[in-house]
């Protein structure tokens, strides 16, 4: 008889979560409130940005997971636009210069081989980039992917290994017998399970307020506009080095400057269009649009690439990434409670670490080995 | 019956949409999600009333799917535009 698991949530986690399980032979159910990709995962960026992550045990599973990445369309059998784009970071004041040299001296001591380059070099590798940069990062091994196409996928692979998918099905608690997690509760049944995998990205915490366990996700709001198509003249993924500042920050003050935490992040799609974030607040579940923040995401955009002033926005939209106090994700069981596991928390991270966070999972809820230190990630370390 | 283009904007075909609804989408967000059906420039404004129509007609009538919400901008605007205070 096998193993069986469910797994609360069907965004980029919970359908990785569920694809590597099948592979790892487990009988899978993943219960979905709404729909694939209907959370965070469906309201976010493409960047694999390892660039962006702090040295550490961030970026030693984003390099893992990079490495899944680019067997996953063969593997899948799907277009996932996977592309390796290489990434920069600009910078437009010394003050980023300062901050970017030290990023780059650390992350080359961790074994990445970022570079800085001159504004003049960025804009021979990226051409529309402003003159008025005084410089910028490039590495080559960043990349991108359609985080919709993945999240359908995994959750397509999964059920083709068999998984059972229930959309349209709130978890509405989680059912437990002498500390045991022993299955969910549905509005319309009770599904049983040896194990409970639960991947609600922002929604996470709700599941375990009613045991008394305290877990730390906080959505932080991000902004992005959609531009209609353009032809395609993004040859590289770009963060400014205002965005790197604002996602390291761990709270926001009161008396800071940018209460709204915007900074660049462009990428564009493979029908053409801009995605032009990004912003970084503490709003609550709230997902209505800024339009303060809309018009400095707009300012950034066309201070970095002038040309875009006559580009036209047809939509803008906001996501809730899962934050947690010290920027890693949660992976792992949670003391005192059998049974279950967490995987979410990803904040900013969720599309580049989605491979190897259900990879882990995977190996950790089936009793295999996956040669990683799986305290690091774990709930206790808050 | 033949197919036939539903989202121009997209060039999202009739047999893209149905192959959706068959896989699971049951809101306009979801058709949206996975073919791209009311991503393009006019924002689903001519073919999200015929993608209702047909969740309807496959959900047999009981429940209406929600309205996808307005986005700002309501209609395209230049970044130029948008920026200027
Ligand atoms: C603006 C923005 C830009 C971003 N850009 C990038 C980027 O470029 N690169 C990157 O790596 N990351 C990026 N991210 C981060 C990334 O999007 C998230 O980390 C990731 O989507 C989180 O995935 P998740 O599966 O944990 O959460 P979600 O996608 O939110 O999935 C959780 C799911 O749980 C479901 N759910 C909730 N309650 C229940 C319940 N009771 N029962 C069952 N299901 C339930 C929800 O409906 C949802 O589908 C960005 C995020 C934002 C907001």
């Amino acid at each position: 008889m096998s193993y069986k698991v469910v797994v609360a949530g069907g965004g980029l986690i919970g359908a990785s979560t569920a694809y590597y399980l099948t592979k790892s032979g487990a009988e899978v159910t993943l219960i979905e409130s709404k729909d694939i990709a209907s959370g965070t995962s469906g309201a976010c960026d493409r960047a694999i940005m390892l660039q962006s992550k702090k040295p550490g045990p961030t970026l030693d599973l984003a390099i893992e997971s990079i490495a899944l990445y680019k067997e996953l369309e063969a593997e899948l059998e799907t277009e996932l636009e996977y592309r390796k784009s290489g990434g920069m970071i600009i910078i437009e004041t010394p003050e980023e210069m300062a901050a970017m040299e030290h990023m780059v001296e650390r992350q080359q001591k961790a074994g990445i081989d970022v570079k800085l380059i001159t504004g003049k070099e960025a804009q021979e590798r990226q051409p529309g980039l402003s003159k008025d940069l005084i410089g910028s990062t490039w590495w080559e091994e960043d990349a991108e992917v359609n985080p919709l196409k993945v999240s359908f996928a995994m959750a397509n692979a999964a059920k083709s290994r068999g998984a059972k998918i229930k959309l349209g099905t709130p978890v509405k608690r989680l059912l437990t017998e002498n500390n045991r997690v022993i299955g969910v509760e549905t509005p319309t049944e009770k599904i049983y399970a040896d194990a409970v995998v639960v991947a609600m990205g922002v929604w996470t915490p709700k599941l375990f307020e009613p045991f008394g366990v305290d877990v730390p996700i906080i959505p932080r709001q991000g902004h992005i506009l959609v531009s209609e198509r353009m032809p395609s003249f993004l040859h590289t993924g770009i963060l400014s080095a205002a965005y790197i500042a604002n996602k390291l920050k761990r709270n926001h003050q009161s008396e800071d400057p940018d209460p709204f935490g915007v900074g660049l992040a462009i990428g564009q799609t493979h029908s053409g269009s801009l995605l032009i974030g990004g912003s970084r607040q503490f709003t609550g579940y709230n997902t209505e649009t800024n339009p303060e923040v809309i018009r400095k995401i707009g300012e950034a955009a066309v201070r970095a690439f002038p040309l875009l002033a006559k580009a036209r926005i047809i939509r803008a939209f906001t996501g809730l990434r899962p934050y947690t106090p010290d920027g890693m994700p949660i992976l792992g069981p949670v003391e005192g409670m059998d049974g279950v596991y967490i995987a979410a928390g990803h904040e900013g991270d969720g599309v580049a670490l989605a491979p190897i966070s259900g990879k882990i999972m995977a190996h950790m809820v089936c009793g295999e080995n996956s040669g990683m230190d799986i305290n690091t990630f774990s709930l206790s370390r808050f | 019956m033949d197919d036939m283009i539903i989202c121009r904007c997209e060039g999202v075909y009739l047999s893209d949409i149905l192959k959706a609804i068959e896989e699971g989408a049951s809101s306009v967000p979801g058709i949206k999600k996975r073919v791209r059906a009311g991503m393009g420039y006019c924002q689903g404004r001519v073919c999200q009333p015929v993608i209702r129509d047909m969740l309807e007609s496959k959900t047999g009538g009981e429940k209406m799917p929600p309205q996808q919400r307005a986005q700002t901008p309501v209609r395209p605007v230049l970044l130029d535009d948008m920026i200027r205070r």
